[in-house]
């Protein structure tokens, strides 16, 4: 009651470790549209109660009318928290196709609802396009480089066979290779491969 | 209507009293309370946020809730820097920020500037020179604010750092959380 469920989603949301996603929290989340309808059901009998006894529902200020008013409030609270919660979620979600690349790992994938999955699926669609139209790679570096090639270590498990812009090569773990930037970015980004200095 | 995260949790943990000028029927604001009626006159703590919903509506009056009492301002005269903040009220700058208009005390203003100018000199500067043994020590009496000002601080000097030293530019997504241990 009184906002109650709607805190909890998000202290639930706030609780994660910073940056970390949690995944969705369905219990919560419906458990706060069920208290929603618990403070509707309440309006609703309030307002009958004052139309029984004649009143002016709008503009009569007596007992009933507060009493709507603090449900009304818990209510629109309540909503809030919900929006506030599916749209921070989203924030994070369109972050992904930025900080991620395009593929979502698996250990992502499952803390995301259908509509997230959905969501992503559609916003990374849409930055594609847009970087083909406008035939450059947004999600590169901001930062000139000094050197247009890194040196990398293979750390994850990478697919044979990949394609890079220059060479096809082999990425056996632990093996090291000399790579343009913009090929070892995303693979450095979801954890496959290290960077080496000095 | 802003969605951002911290407005919303903020307001809920903090309570206020409030005083009643209305009644309310079919509401059990107060636990203990056998009926589901609120009395006019009634004193009751509430979630800030609501507090401030029905003060706009001019169905309750706010008052000053126990984290900004007399003991605490004694103590912020004192010796401002070793209050113990967190404990009060995590939120204590603006919770009070948000109180200032509402109530009728209005020295709120000055003992907020007053408390975070003297810890912020004492405590929020030595980030970069304590070591850790005194920086762990007055850590867990810093507000949510302050320590944000701290983390910052503390964030801004290892980039510097690694500016200096030289190190990858890349790095793994930190939404993808800590590495697992490679058998």
């Amino acid at each position: 009651m009184y906002g109650r469920k709607g805190y909890q989603l998000v202290k639930d949301f706030a609780s994660g470790e910073k940056g970390q996603l949690k995944p969705f929290n369905s219990k919560l989340f419906d458990e706060t549209i069920e208290e929603c309808r618990q403070n509707q059901r309440l309006i609703q009998s309030l307002m009958r109660k004052m139309e029984q006894e004649g009143l002016d529902v709008q503009n009569n200020r007596n007992a009933d009318y507060y009493g709507a008013l603090v449900h009304h409030l818990s209510l629109i609270r309540n909503k809030r928290c919900l929006m506030a919660y599916v749209h921070n979620r989203a924030d994070i979600v369109r972050d992904l196709g930025w900080r991620v690349g395009l593929e979502l790992p698996p250990e992502i994938q499952e803390k995301l609802t259908t509509l997230e999955k959905e969501y992503f699926k559609n916003h990374s669609a849409a930055i594609k396009s847009y970087m083909g139209k406008a035939g450059i790679d947004l999600n590169v570096d901001m930062v000139p480089p000094k050197d247009p090639y890194i040196k990398v270590r293979v750390v994850g498990d990478i697919d044979e066979g990949i394609v890079m812009s220059d060479k096809t090569t082999n990425f056996a773990r632990h093996s090291m290779h000399f790579l343009k930037r913009t090929d070892a970015e995303p693979y450095i980004a979801r954890g496959q491969m290290e960077e080496l200095t000095g | 209507m802003r969605l951002s995260l911290a407005c919303v949790y903020g307001h809920y943990c903090l309570f206020a009293p409030v005083l009643f000028h209305k009644p309310a029927n079919g509401v059990t604001i107060d636990p203990s309370a056998e009926t589901n009626y609120v009395e006019q006159g009634a004193k009751v703590e509430l979630p800030f946020w609501l507090a401030h919903e029905l003060h706009l509506r001019q169905a309750v009056s706010i008052n000053l809730p126990a984290c900004f009492d007399q003991k605490t301002r004694l103590e912020i005269q004192a010796d401002a820097a070793c209050v113990d903040l967190r404990s009060r009220c995590p939120n204590f700058y603006e919770f009070g920020c948000k109180l200032q208009p509402l109530v009728t005390d209005r020295t709120i203003g000055i003992l907020l500037s007053t408390a975070f100018k003297i810890r912020y000199k004492e405590r929020l500067t030595k980030v970069f020179t304590a070591t850790h043994l005194t920086a762990s020590k007055f850590l867990p009496f810093l507000t949510i604010e302050e320590t944000n000002l701290y983390e910052a601080a503390h964030l801004s000097m290892t980039a510097f750092k690694k500016w200096r030293t030289g190190g990858p530019r890349f790095q793994r997504a930190s939404i993808l959380g800590r590495k697992r241990k490679e058998s």
